[in-house]
C-alpha cells in the first residue's frame, strides 16, 4: 500500500484563508449553484450528533433546493466504519456520495476504480476561493483531486474543565516541563492529571501528539508511508517521554486505562473533573456542548500540547473529513452542488451549532465559540499540518500498534520500548 | 423405470401388487422430495453456498478492496504461524470448555434443585431463561457497568464489604479480564441447561422414586442414583448446544472488552471479525473461519451421528 497523501499546508495559506473568509463573509459569499433536481443518494456513516448535523445540512440544503430529496445509505459497522463501507461498495450499493475521513483509504477506493476526481467541478465551481491549495492538496492523489473537504478538528489539543484546573492552582501549560509539574499539584487536590483510556484505539493519541513534537510532521508522514522504520530513535524518543509522563504520576493503574474508552475520560475530565486534561478530536466540543451542556471556552477550553523545544512545537496535528464522488454517481449535478453548498457561510453556520469547524474561507471565524475558534486559529498558524497517524496506517499495523501502546502503558521500561518499536517494525515489513 | 417394471409384472388385470407398491414408493419418495424442495433450496443458498464461498475466498489473498490473488493454501500456512491466531485459539478452548463446564454445571445443579419443587419454582426458571434470550449486546451493557472499575458494582459490592483491597479493573486487568467475560457469559447461558436437565429430570417415572423411597432410599442417595444418572441425556444436550454456542462466540466480547486487553480475550470468532471487518483480509479471515467451522464438526458429527443411530 503507498500512501501519497499527506497533508502539509503553508501557515501564509492557512492565514490567507481566514483574511479572505473575514472579508468574504460579511459579503454574503455563495459558491455558485445551478438548479438541480432528483435524488441524491450518499453514503452516510456518521453517528450521533454529526449524523444530526449531515441531517440538519441535508434539510437546509433541501429547503435552498427543493427539487432535490436525499436518500441516505447507512453502513452497518462497529470498530473502524471502514469496515461497514466496504461491505456495502463490494455489495452492490450505489450512492453518488461517500462521507470519508482517512486518507489511507480514499487512495483504496481509487485504486479499486470506485471513486471519481473533482477537479472539473472544482474549477467550475470556483472551490479554490473557498478552500484553500492545503486542503485542496490534502484531498489529492498524485496531483489530481478526489475530495472536497467540509469539516477538519484540531487533534494536538489538551482539553480540560477550567475549574478543576483552577482548583489545583494552576494555569493551562505551555511547555512539557510546566505540564508535567503540575501532576503534584493536580494529584493533591484529588485530581488525575492525565486521563488516557487505552481500551481501543484513543491512547494512540498520546503517542501521535508527542511524536508531532519530537520528530515533525515530515517524520510522521514518512513513518505512515513506512518510508522510515518503527525502530528510529524518534519513535523511541517519544516512549520515553510517554514513559516520563508515566513515572511522574500521571495516571491512574494501567488496567484503568486499559478498561477505559474516551466517552470515560470525556466524563471525568468535562464532566465530573475528576481528570485533568485528555487528548481527543474536535467532536468532544459537540459532546460537552449537547450532553454536558457547558460553556465552550468558560466551563472548559483547549491548550495545545505542550511544547518539548525540539523544534516542531509549531505543527499541529489534524482530522479531517471529505465527499469523495463515487463512480456509480447518478446525479453529479446534485452531488456538486452539495458539495458547494457545504462550502457555504450558511453550511458552516449549521456546523458551527454542532461545535464543529468549516475549512471553508467564507466563514467569519466569529460565528464560532471560543474553543472552535481557538482550534481554528491553532491550525491556522501552525507552521505544517499533519494527518492524524492512525488513520493512515494500514488496518492490521494500525492495530499492532495500539497493542503495543497498551503493552507499553502496562510497563514503560526501557526493555517494553525496545520490544516494541521491533514488533511494530515487524508487523510494519508485511504491512504495506 | 417405472414402465419397464409396469411391462414385466403387469397381469391379466393389470399392475401386479409388486409394481403397486413400487409404483406408490416412487411417488411417495417424489412427494417427500417435492415438499422438501423449499427446504433444500432454502438451506443451499443460505448455508451450503455461503459455507463453499468462504472456503472458495479462504484460498484468495483480498487486501480491502483490492482484487483477489490466488494464493493456494497460503492463507493457512500463515494462519499455522500466525501467534496472534494460535492465541486465539488457545483462548477459545479455555474459554468454551469454561464456559460450557460452569454453564452445564450450574444448570444442572439448578434444574435438580428445582425438580424437588416443580411448581413454585416455575417463575425462578423463566427468569434464568430469560437471560439466554436477552440479545448478548444488551448483556454487555448491562455487564459493562456491572465491571466498570469506577462505579461498577461488583467494585461497589467489595467496597460495601470493606474489600477495597479486591477491588480492581476487572475487564481491564490481563489477569482477569477473560475470567470476567466467561462470568458473564455463563450468566446469559445457564438457562438452556438449566431447561433441557428439567426435562430429562421430569421425564424419570415416578415409579423409581417410589420404589427407591420403599426400599428406604435417602434423597441424597436418590439424587446419586437416580436422578443424575437419568438426567444424562439432557446434560448431554446441553453440553452440545453450550459448546457450540462457545466456539462461536462474539457479541460479548465485542462489548466487554474489543479482544483485550492487549488481545487476552481474543477468540477466534473475534480473530476472524477483526481480520475480516477491521483489517478487511477477507482471504485471511475466512481462512480462520474455515478453522474454526473444522472445529465446529469435529464437536458436533459425533453427537448428530448418535443422535441418527438413535432414530434408525
Amino acid at each position: 500500500m503507498t500512501l501519497k497523501t499527506t497533508f502539509s499546508a503553508s501557515r501564509r495559506t492557512m492565514l490567507g484563508a481566514l483574511v479572505a473568509g473575514t472579508i468574504l463573509s460579511p459579503l454574503g459569499f455563495h459558491a455558485a449553484q445551478a438548479e438541480v433536481s432528483g435524488e441524491l443518494v450518499m453514503l452516510n456513516w456518521l453517528a450521533g450528533a454529526q449524523a444530526d448535523m449531515m441531517a440538519a445540512l441535508q434539510a437546509d440544503f433541501v429547503t435552498k433546493n427543493p427539487d432535490v430529496t436525499f436518500r441516505n445509505i447507512v453502513p452497518t459497522s462497529s470498530g473502524d466504519t471502514r469496515g461497514g463501507i466496504r461491505t456495502v461498495l463490494l455489495g452492490g450499493e450505489q450512492a453518488d456520495l461517500l462521507i470519508n475521513t482517512w486518507p489511507a483509504f480514499r487512495q483504496e477506493l481509487l485504486d479499486a476504480g470506485m471513486i471519481l476526481p473533482v477537479d472539473e467541478a472544482w474549477e467550475a465551481n470556483n472551490w479554490s476561493e473557498l478552500l484553500s491549495d492545503g486542503w485542496k492538496d490534502l484531498s489529492s492523489i498524485d496531483g489530481v483531486n478526489y475530495g472536497v473537504t467540509y469539516t477538519f478538528g484540531d487533534r494536538s489539543a489538551l482539553w480540560y474543565r477550567t475549574d478543576t484546573i483552577e482548583k489545583a492552582g494552576l494555569t493551562a501549560p505551555g511547555t512539557w516541563e510546566e505540564f508535567l509539574a503540575g501532576f503534584e499539584k493536580l494529584n493533591a487536590a484529588g485530581v488525575t492529571p492525565v486521563s488516557i483510556p487505552a481500551k481501543i484505539w484513543a491512547h494512540g493519541e498520546w503517542f501521535e501528539s508527542t511524536l508531532l513534537r519530537v520528530a515533525g510532521a515530515d517524520f510522521m508522514a514518512k513513518l505512515a508511508r513506512h518510508e522510515v522504520p518503527w525502530t528510529s530513535p524518534e519513535v523511541v524518543k517519544t516512549f520515553e517521554l510517554l514513559g516520563e509522563m508515566l513515572n511522574a504520576g500521571c495516571c491512574l493503574d494501567p488496567n484503568t486505562m486499559l478498561a477505559s474508552v474516551w466517552t470515560d475520560s470525556a466524563d471525568t475530565t468535562l464532566l465530573t473533573g475528576d481528570t485533568g486534561y485528555m487528548l481527543i478530536g474536535m467532536w468532544l466540543n459537540t459532546r460537552a456542548k449537547q450532553e454536558y451542556k457547558l460553556t465552550p471556552g468558560t466551563d472548559f477550553n483547549i491548550v495545545q500540547f505542550p511544547a518539548l523545544g525540539m523544534g516542531f512545537d509549531n505543527q499541529s496535528m489534524v482530522d479531517a473529513k471529505e465527499f469523495n464522488v463515487l463512480s456509480t454517481v447518478k446525479n453529479i449535478d446534485a452531488a456538486n452542488a452539495f458539495m458547494g453548498y457545504m462550502l457555504t457561510a450558511d453550511a458552516a453556520g449549521i456546523m458551527a451549532e454542532y461545535g464543529l469547524a468549516s475549512p471553508s474561507s467564507a466563514v467569519d471565524p466569529a460565528i464560532y465559540d471560543p474553543v472552535i475558534q481557538q482550534a481554528v486559529n491553532e491550525v491556522a498558524k501552525a507552521e505544517k499540518v499533519q494527518f492524524v497517524l492512525g488513520d493512515l496506517l494500514p488496518g492490521d499495523l494500525v492495530h499492532e500498534y495500539r497493542i503495543q501502546i497498551q503493552k507499553f502503558l502496562q510497563d514503560p521500561s526501557a526493555e517494553t520500548i525496545a520490544a516494541a518499536v521491533q514488533k511494530i517494525e515487524d508487523v510494519a515489513n508485511t504491512s504495506y | 423405470m417405472v414402465e419397464a417394471t409396469t411391462s414385466t409384472l403387469d397381469g391379466p388385470h393389470g399392475p401386479s401388487l409388486g409394481a403397486r407398491v413400487a409404483a406408490r414408493q416412487l411417488s411417495q419418495r417424489r412427494a417427500a422430495y417435492i415438499l422438501l424442495a423449499p427446504l433444500l433450496i432454502f438451506f443451499g443458498v443460505s448455508v451450503l453456498y455461503p459455507v463453499f464461498e468462504t472456503i472458495r475466498l479462504s484460498f484468495f489473498e483480498i487486501k480491502g478492496l483490492a482484487p483477489p490473488k490466488p494464493v493456494g493454501l497460503g492463507n493457512y500456512v500463515k494462519l499455522w504461524n500466525d501467534e496472534n491466531f494460535l492465541r486465539a485459539l488457545r483462548v477459545t478452548f479455555y474459554w468454551s470448555f469454561s464456559a460450557t463446564f460452569f454453564s452445564v454445571a450450574i444448570g444442572w445443579a439448578l434444574a435438580m434443585a428445582c425438580a424437588l419443587k416443580p411448581k413454585e419454582t416455575m417463575i425462578f426458571r423463566v427468569l434464568i431463561f430469560a437471560a439466554y434470550g436477552v440479545s448478548e449486546a444488551v448483556v454487555g451493557f448491562i455487564w459493562l457497568g456491572i465491571y466498570r472499575p469506577d462505579y461498577g458494582l461488583l467494585n461497589g459490592i467489595l467496597g460495601g464489604l470493606g474489600l477495597e483491597h479486591l477491588q480492581q479493573a476487572w475487564l481491564g486487568n490481563p489477569a482477569t479480564a477473560l475470567t470476567a467475560v466467561i462470568v458473564a457469559y455463563v450468566w446469559t447461558q445457564v438457562g438452556l441447561p438449566l431447561m433441557t436437565c428439567f426435562a430429562s429430570i421430569q421425564s424419570i417415572p415416578r415409579s423409581y422414586f417410589e420404589a427407591a423411597y420403599i426400599d428406604g432410599a435417602k434423597p441424597i442417595s436418590m439424587m446419586r442414583h437416580i436422578v443424575m444418572p437419568l438426567s444424562l441425556p439432557g446434560v448431554r444436550v446441553a453440553i452440545f448446544i453450550n459448546l457450540l454456542q462457545s466456539l462461536k462466540a462474539f457479541d460479548l466480547i465485542y462489548m466487554l472488552t474489543g479482544g483485550g486487553p492487549v488481545r487476552t480475550t481474543e477468540t477466534v470468532g473475534f480473530f476472524m471479525f477483526r481480520e475480516s471487518m477491521l483489517n478487511f483480509k477477507l482471504g485471511y479471515g475466512a481462512a480462520s473461519t474455515v478453522v474454526l467451522l473444522v472445529a465446529v464438526l469435529i464437536v458436533s458429527t459425533p453427537l448428530i451421528a448418535q443422535r441418527t443411530r438413535a432414530v434408525k
